[in-house]
């Protein structure tokens, strides 16, 4: 563990100790506004989650594991390389969720809808527009609006980017307004939204408008280390109004999870207690502790075509071909075997599906894929 | 740093404060250890009583845990089974308090090499990087790397008893009585809490041990000599055969990873040039990367270097090399040891909470003392470790006469045509079990280690 991986606490304790709201966070300002101010710095802390999802790619890619021109892009921390056994798990996560999106796009010829919750500085859009140039996409990603910000900053900074996006529709996203937080186009998406406005307004009936949402369209929801930082019934909430407001029935729609496992193991007592001195904390995680809950869970969500889960260690065990595995075997020295067993498993893709049955899109695309 | 132990005593002080010396005292202590070193044979000996770890990783503070545990130098006798560095924080203060106390008591610690001592690993693993942050260049690293060199590749523990004398501590919160071995039952294993708490214990081939399934009688292990010796003096056993067992241990080889296809004696591997990087194959590259598996024969090592093992392996190397026990570290288990094989062969790991993140206890073996007439050493600092209690010495106690011995059990073998398979019996095992130092001990908040996680 080189002293660059260690994360930079300093972030976290400066808007601790410089913030102006410091004397009422510690709780002289009564009860209100403490929990205010705990609350603005576990928001900041899941913000910063993303730079570190952007390094760990970064790694990958610069080592081989995966092939993403775009990852470098959008990491506004320089690359450092992460220990093996965290690029080998960043691998396996990033190819499952790729294998499962693959089949989705591959699954009929028909236009398709992806809504990306948490984005962040994913690329997958940029991935897919280069691998599939001739497939009707209509690509959304929502986050927090400093996330989104930076995002579009990052864009309008790489023509690599931008170039993407104008090849394609209007506008222009060298157009937008500086510190712009959201972008529309016809393929394109970017929605600067805190997804707990959903849970809160879907209880008013007041749903906010996400432009170019299209209710018709075969819908893939994603959420990659995302919905587990909120409580599950607020998930639930979120989940519903997508799942019924905003594409409801019968759109086929599905979701994939990424999430940890297993929090009442060592490891899993250990992560939660380590990432709590980040000022992390992943309450579905205790709500949906092992596997079978993952797939309950999908089933109460309305997923009745399928639910499916797998830990990450069955993942690459059962779902990277030989060859796959021994060239990313070869890509590095993997002294800690161990470790990144037990680390595998404490990490699970969930997908769950709701469709037509034997016709449709989602069962027909995930037909053949193995879960635990 | 003169030869005198006042400057070294200093820079151990200094260590165990966890602060670096100077580059100058590292390349002065390196350049001793490495005379001291070059001394040691592939295979050092070491005589019982001794206290065997595994990995240490660089975890300081776990490490000063595991001293308070286990008992300071040079009171207890230690042997350190390699990977001091990599993946902790403080991977040179660990090495360097270590290899300090290797020079000060070279009696009295025993270290051997690991995978992790290594240059190509380092530099992969952290240490490399934590010598360039402490001292700007990679000169420190340098140095240790040549010591790295001069490691041994295994030990062999000879003189150790086959029981103990059941600790005369308090037992620990949880600890089922109903499953304890009678009192005058011969004591294999015991197992303790970091406070001297007795958790567990086993009697030898006691039902309690029917976790170790009996292998096939067919299977390759053989019948051990008819031991020449007889009974020590002063027992009280019946006969000659049940008196003499008690002593009747045969060595115990510790060494990092394990076994090696090229390696059927232990004399083979005295005769292999030690003095360079870890190569990529060969003998010495599979004592240190080589793994026990739940296979027949040898398997291939998905760690891309060394290879896997299996039960029959292991007995057959031990029959032939009269071994009554493999000991070795290299992999993670989350109870601190683990042994395998009908205990032919025990890993012990002694990094708790690897790496911050696993959530793991880790553990210390002692061996105890054979021998009629040396008394069992209380620690010098029983104040904190020790439960008090001690080792069986000699067969006095009374208890050896509902024990079957070796002479006796190759006997009844060959008459009852039953199962046994074990050729010698395994010393007596106490494993000391304990958790990673509190977080507030190690101080330097900004320096408080977060593992990383994907988010």
């Amino acid at each position: 563990m080189s002293g660059q991986e260690i994360p930079d606490l300093r972030t976290l304790l400066g808007s601790r100790r410089g913030g102006p709201s410091r004397g009422r966070a510690r709780g002289r300002g009564g009860f209100g506004s403490s929990h205010e101010g705990r609350e603005a710095l576990k928001d900041e802390a899941v913000r910063n989650t993303d730079q570190d999802a952007a390094g760990s790619r970064v790694s990958c890619v610069e080592l081989g594991y995966l092939h993403d021109p775009y990852a470098k892009l959008f990491a506004t921390q320089p690359a450092t390389r992460r220990l093996p056994l965290l690029n080998r798990g960043s691998y396996v996560r990033t190819s499952a969720i790729d294998d499962l999106v693959d089949r989705f796009m591959n699954a009929s010829t028909g236009p398709k809808q992806i809504i990306s919750l948490g984005a962040g500085t994913d690329t997958r859009y940029f991935r897919l527009r280069d691998r599939y140039p001739d497939l009707q996409l209509v690509y959304h990603e929502i986050d927090f609006a400093t996330n989104t910000a930076a995002k579009l900053t990052s864009i309008q900074r790489h023509p690599q980017l931008h170039s993407k996006l104008t090849s394609r529709s209007a506008p222009n996203p060298l157009a937008l307004p500086p510190a712009a937080t959201t972008y529309h186009s016809s393929t394109y998406n970017v929605h600067a939204l805190d997804l707990r406005t959903l849970a809160a307004s879907s209880e008013e009936n007041t749903l906010p408008t996400l432009p170019n949402i299209d209710p018709t369209l075969p819908t893939l929801l994603l959420s990659e280390m995302c919905l587990v930082y909120l409580p599950a019934p607020t998930v639930s909430s979120i989940l519903s109004s997508f799942l019924q407001k905003y594409i409801p029935e019968p759109t086929p729609v599905s979701l994939i999870l990424y999430e940890p496992i297993l929090p009442n193991d060592a490891f899993g007592r250990t992560m939660i207690s380590n990432l709590s001195t980040r000022n992390i904390h992943l309450p579905t995680l205790l709500a949906y502790p092992e596997l079978s809950d993952q797939r309950a869970r999908l089933q109460q969500y309305g997923f009745h075509q399928g639910a499916h889960v797998a830990d990450t260690a069955s993942i690459w065990r059962a779902w990277v071909t030989d060859e796959e595995k021994e060239r990313v075997a070869a890509l590095e020295m993997l002294d800690e075997l161990e470790e990144l067993d037990l680390l595998l498993r404490h990490y699970c893709v969930a997908w769950g599906w709701r469709d037509s049955g034997s016709e449709g899109v989602f069962t027909k695309a995930w037909a053949d894929i193995k879960e635990q | 740093m003169s030869s005198g132990g006042c400057d070294l005593d200093k820079a151990i002080q200094q260590l165990r404060a966890c602060r670096p010396i100077p580059e100058n005292q590292v390349r002065e202590l390196c350049h001793k250890a490495r005379e001291l070193l070059i001394e040691e044979g592939n295979v050092v000996g070491v005589d019982a009583p001794v206290t065997i770890c595994g990995d240490i990783h660089g975890q300081f503070h776990d490490l000063m845990e595991l001293f308070r545990v286990g008992g300071d130098v040079p009171d207890t006798n230690y042997l350190f089974m390699g990977d001091f560095v990599d993946r902790g924080f403080y991977s040179l203060e660990s090495f360097l308090l270590l290899l300090c106390l290797k020079v000060r008591y070279p009696d009295r610690i025993t270290l051997i090499r690991g995978n992790h001592e290594s240059r190509q690993i380092t530099t992969v693993y952290g240490f490399y990087d934590e010598c360039l942050r402490k001292y700007g260049s990679a000169n420190v690293w340098r140095y240790c790397c040549e010591v790295f060199d001069y490691l041994a590749l295994g030990a062999l523990v000879s003189g150790a008893a086959t029981s103990l004398v059941p600790t005369d501590g308090p037992m620990a919160e949880n600890t089922n009585l109903d499953n304890f071995p009678d009192s005058d039952a011969d004591i294999e294993i015991e197992t303790l809490n970091a406070n001297g708490e007795i958790m567990y214990r086993y009697a030898r081939n006691s039902d309690s041990q029917s976790s170790q399934p009996n292998s096939n009688p067919a299977s390759s292990s053989p019948i051990a000599p008819t031991p020449s010796r007889v009974g020590p003096a002063g027992t009280g056993a019946t006969s000659s055969a049940n008196g003499s067992v008690k002593n009747d241990t045969g060595a115990i080889l510790c060494v990092h990873g394990g076994l090696s296809p090229l390696i059927d004696t232990i004399d083979k591997i005295r005769l292999l040039d030690r003095k360079q990087e870890v190569p990529h194959e060969g003998a010495m590259c599979d004592l240190l990367w080589s793994d026990p598996d739940e296979i027949e024969g040898w398997g291939l090592s998905p760690r891309g270097a060394g290879f896997l093992f299996g039960a029959d392996i292991v007995k057959c190397f031990n029959y032939k090399n009269d071994l009554s026990l493999i000991a070795r570290a290299h992999q993670l288990v989350m109870e601190g040891f683990k042994e395998m094989f009908e205990s032919t062969i025990v890993t012990v790991w002694s990094a708790p909470n690897y790496c911050y993140r696993c959530g793991n206890v880790a553990a210390i073996l002692e061996l105890g003392e054979d021998g009629s007439n040396a008394g069992y050493q209380r620690r010098s600092n029983g104040d904190q470790g020790g439960g008090g209690g001690g080792w069986i010495l000699g067969s006095n106690d009374g208890s050896s006469s509902n024990m079957v011995g070796n002479g006796n059990d190759r006997r009844l073998s060959s008459v009852l045509g039953d199962n046994m398979q074990r050729t010698r019996d395994g010393p007596g095992r106490r494993y000391r079990v304990f958790e990673a130092a509190p977080q507030d001990s190690r101080g330097m908040p900004a320096k408080k280690p977060v593992a990383d996680y994907f988010l």
